[in-house]
């Protein structure tokens, strides 16, 4: 696995270990914030590594 | 190829995962958790100089941050510099939380509408995303204005000396910060304290 592959998935990691943290201690409003603002992007980076795993 | 574009808009939004600093404890191995910012800014750096000395190619570079300090660098110190500052006591937790995050989302939501709709349609866009950030987050309307039309007129000026991941978090907190203590604004909720104290 790339070093690239790997410093997106510690990202994703970072993402869902913070927003976790955030519902865990009762602050839904920037868990929320949070999920949603890296939720498209994050979907759209992951597509775009699967398209190319396709091609 | 990974989508550059993309890549870039994920390495941004994630970067207001900095608020998770205020759910530290206040010690960490015996040492106080505002040193961590401290070592944080100097690994960013370090990063950074190697990239700039050894031409080190990082992906999602723009081709003008070859030789120059790269967004993600101002990005961190303005972050690092609002919890510093946060530290001191001058700048207030709720505004400080809901910067960061606001200039994390903002400036790529400003980019993506400039690119899809125009120059117009992108500040209108902006400020729809900072103020609902603001409002969401500090909960008072006036503050949520005022910081939302500072942030995007921080976004608009292209400085080489001065990025704008930096300006759009400086400029809004510290002018609300002012006009708060020349008594212009109301005091925060909670004198703005969101998070009592850390896991």
């Amino acid at each position: 696995m790339s070093i690239t592959k790997l410093y997106i998935l510690a990202l994703y990691l970072v993402a869902i270990i913070c927003s976790t943290l955030f519902i865990v201690e009762e602050h839904y409003n920037i868990a929320i914030l949070l999920i949603l603002g890296n939720a498209l992007p994050g979907y759209k980076l992951a597509e775009s590594l699967m398209r190319k795993n396709e091609d | 190829m990974i989508d550059e574009q993309i890549y870039r808009r994920f390495n941004h939004t994630i970067a207001a995962c900095f608020v998770i600093y205020f759910l530290f404890p206040s010690e960490i191995l015996n040492l106080q958790r505002s040193y961590y910012i401290v070592l944080f800014w100097i690994l960013v750096i370090s990063v950074e100089m190697a990239r700039l000395t050894k031409g080190i190619k990082i992906l999602g570079m723009r081709d003008y941050e070859k030789d120059r300090i790269a967004s993600f660098v101002w990005f961190a110190s303005g972050s690092c510099l609002l919890l510093g500052i946060y530290e001191m006591g001058i700048f207030p937790q709720s505004l400080v939380i809901a910067t960061i995050i606001m200039a994390a989302y903002t400036d790529p939501v400003i980019g993506e509408a400039n690119k899809r709709w125009g120059d117009k349609n992108g500040i209108i866009c902006g400020l729809v995303c900072s103020f609902a950030i603001y409002q969401f987050i500090i909960g008072v309307f006036i503050y949520s204005i005022i910081g939302s039309i500072v942030a995007v007129i921080s976004e608009r000026p292209k400085i080489k000396w001065f990025d704008d991941d930096l300006a759009m978090q400086i400029i809004p907190i510290t002018s609300l910060v002012i006009l708060n203590w020349l008594n212009l604004l109301p005091d925060l909720v909670k004198d703005g304290v969101i998070i009592g104290g850390g896991i």
